[in-house]
């Protein structure tokens, strides 16, 4: 089994409060991995600690073997929406081309084949009628179906996606994950953040219990059991609703 | 042209009420003027853009009075260390370069490193390198340099003092401004709106910080003459906050922006000489702020004007379905 990235011992302190304590996460290369816990399990840190967007007390993080810095290109971030300003004055096309930049690097600017390749992500996310559009006159799914596109165009092998099905519609919701579908049919490797853990399995094949420390990762049926759930919550946390829903 | 007398004159004849195009034209300090505020305010107009967008508009406020130090060291330098005259706008502007970049990076150091947030570090930051450059002023007043007189004049300018080399000095060093502006468009545009992403494709962002904030820091030095550090705030923050009102693209955004700042100043200049002993910084800031006040007001998109009325129509036609259904139920 080959792995798309992994990380050694990470660890991950906010001041003194440890938030992530010697985390060995690995991703099959090909897998669809969700990473779910209960609010403070550290889920967005681990992910930002993996890509050097927040400092970590003690560990590594590889990708395909190698450092961050080695493999930029092939490692794309979808960040929680919340996080840019809508106002920007920047139109969907805009920030489709953005997804270019990096393998542009220093200088180049897109031209018409990186507008090309912008529109036609935006046809894959159905977005290809708004991208005229001022970005802050899209709805929530749109938003996040517009920065998909910006991920997609940027083609990477594996993707981290935090939290991307927060506040959006069903209709957005069910257009990302036939995107996501066939991202991993084409053999690319995805990392979603979920907070859900009733539709997890839904799109993904693994799963990462997550609640500070690892609790339980694999394949998701071999996850997904009573015991790991209630560990990873701490009775009550959500879970025993879950459970006594799932039966 | 005599020295300074009391009190000092702005311009050397006495504003007349029939001053016309001609006229102003073909007076020499008059062009002068003209041209030399025009060419400041297209390029802060430009390079203002940025800061707004980095949500740090009051970043030139810190610049322009860290620029204070930068510029009276420099005279300093030429002064007693090289011998030579301190009042060029080439070496004061190099000065003003320096300290004006070094504030603005110390600024956001210091809040990118710790808990104090930005607005406090550029408090700290302005009022730090202002307080070295009103030292630094006093130093020169009290003692026998050559070529001090007017230096003051820094801190709130004086247009009628700008001669064609500050001119062609500021639309050179202006235009490296722009060119960078240009050639920078991208990483520019990416750092200010998704820093995240940026920093993932590589980027490194103390490069692109760096770049950023000299060539606002340009923008605002070759104002000093003319303008002043203090004033010169209002040509970075004014014009593109009145663009924004009416574009949704970048490129639109900035050029729009230029041409607010280049036209509300040349404008200003205008007003300013024709009636006569009247310092035309401030006018133009007057000038800036008439077309901030429009835009708000009158935008297509963004007008609180149209915004209030689509707000009225919306509340009665809702009023009026109430009505309707109360009368037939």
């Amino acid at each position: 089994m080959t792995l798309a990235c992994e990380s050694r011992n990470l660890s991950v302190a906010y001041r003194e409060d440890p938030v992530l304590r010697h985390v060995d996460f690995r991703v099959p290369t090909g897998s669809v991995m969700g990473i779910v816990g209960p609010n403070g399990a550290g889920k967005s840190t681990l992910i930002k600690a993996m890509l050097g967007l927040v400092t970590p007390l003690a560990g590594t993080a590889e990708f395909f073997g190698q450092p961050l810095d080695a493999v930029r290109n092939r490692v794309g971030y979808m960040p929680q929406s919340a996080s840019v300003d809508w106002d920007f004055p920047t139109t969907v096309i805009d920030l489709a081309v953005m997804g270019t930049y990096g393998e542009l690097g220093w200088l180049r600017r897109p031209g018409k084949s990186e507008r090309a390749r912008a529109m036609a992500a935006l046809e894959q996310t159905g977005m290809q009628d708004f991208a005229k559009r001022q970005i802050g006159e899209l709805s929530g799914g749109q938003r996040q179906r517009a920065f998909l596109a910006r991920a997609l165009v940027q083609a990477p092998d594996l993707y981290f996606m935090d939290e991307p099905f927060q506040g959006i519609d069903a209709l957005s919701q069910q257009a990302m994950i036939d995107v996501l579908t066939g991202l991993s049919a084409s053999g690319k490797t995805i990392v979603i953040v979920h907070h859900h853990l009733g539709s997890v399995l839904d799109f993904c094949d693994h799963v990462t219990l997550l609640n500070q420390s690892i609790v339980a990762m694999g394949r998701g049926e071999d996850v997904f059991t009573k015991d790991n759930i209630r560990a990873a919550y701490d009775a009550g946390n959500g879970a025993e609703a879950f459970l006594a829903d799932a039966g | 042209m005599t020295p300074a007398t009391v009190p000092r004159p702005f311009w050397p004849t006495p504003g007349s009420a029939k001053m016309d195009p001609v006229d102003f034209f073909s007076n020499h300090i008059f062009r002068m003027v003209f041209f030399g505020t025009t060419t400041i305010g297209l390029v802060a107009g430009a390079l203002g853009a940025f800061a707004y967008l980095r949500k740090q508009s009051l970043i030139s406020d810190v610049i322009g009075h860290a620029a204070l130090p930068g510029a009276l060291l420099a005279f300093l330098a030429a002064v007693v260390v090289f011998d030579v005259s301190g009042r060029s706008m080439l070496l004061l502007v190099v000065g003003a370069i320096i300290t004006g970049t070094l504030s603005a990076l110390f600024a956001n150091a210091v809040a990118a490193r710790t808990k104090i947030a930005i607005d406090t570090a550029m408090a700290i930051s302005l009022t730090t390198f202002f307080g070295l450059g009103m030292l630094l002023l006093r130093i020169i007043t009290n003692n026998p340099f050559p070529g001090k007189g007017g230096i003051a004049d820094y801190l709130f300018g004086n247009a009628a003092s700008i001669t064609r080399a500050d001119l062609t000095t500021s639309i050179a060093i202006g235009a490296v401004a722009v060119f960078l502006m240009i050639a920078f468009w991208k990483e520019f545009t990416l750092r200010s709106f998704d820093p995240v992403l940026s920093t993932m494709f590589g980027f490194r962002a103390r490069v692109i910080d760096t770049i950023m904030f000299s060539t606002i820091v340009i923008a605002i030095v070759i104002g000093v003459k003319a303008v002043g550090f203090v004033l010169m705030v209002a040509f970075i923050v004014t014009p593109p906050a009145a663009a924004r009102q009416w574009t949704n693209t970048l490129p639109s955004m900035v050029m729009l922006s230029a041409a607010f700042g280049g036209l509300g100043s040349g404008l200003g200049a205008y007003i300013s000489i024709s009636m006569g002993n009247v310092p035309t910084g401030p006018v133009i800031c007057l000038v800036l702020f008439t077309i901030f006040l429009v835009s708000l007001l009158a935008s297509p998109k963004r007008s609180i004007i149209v915004s209030a009325m689509r707000r009225a129509r919306a509340r009665k036609a809702l009023e009026a379905e109430f009505m309707t259904e109360g009368g037939a139920s």
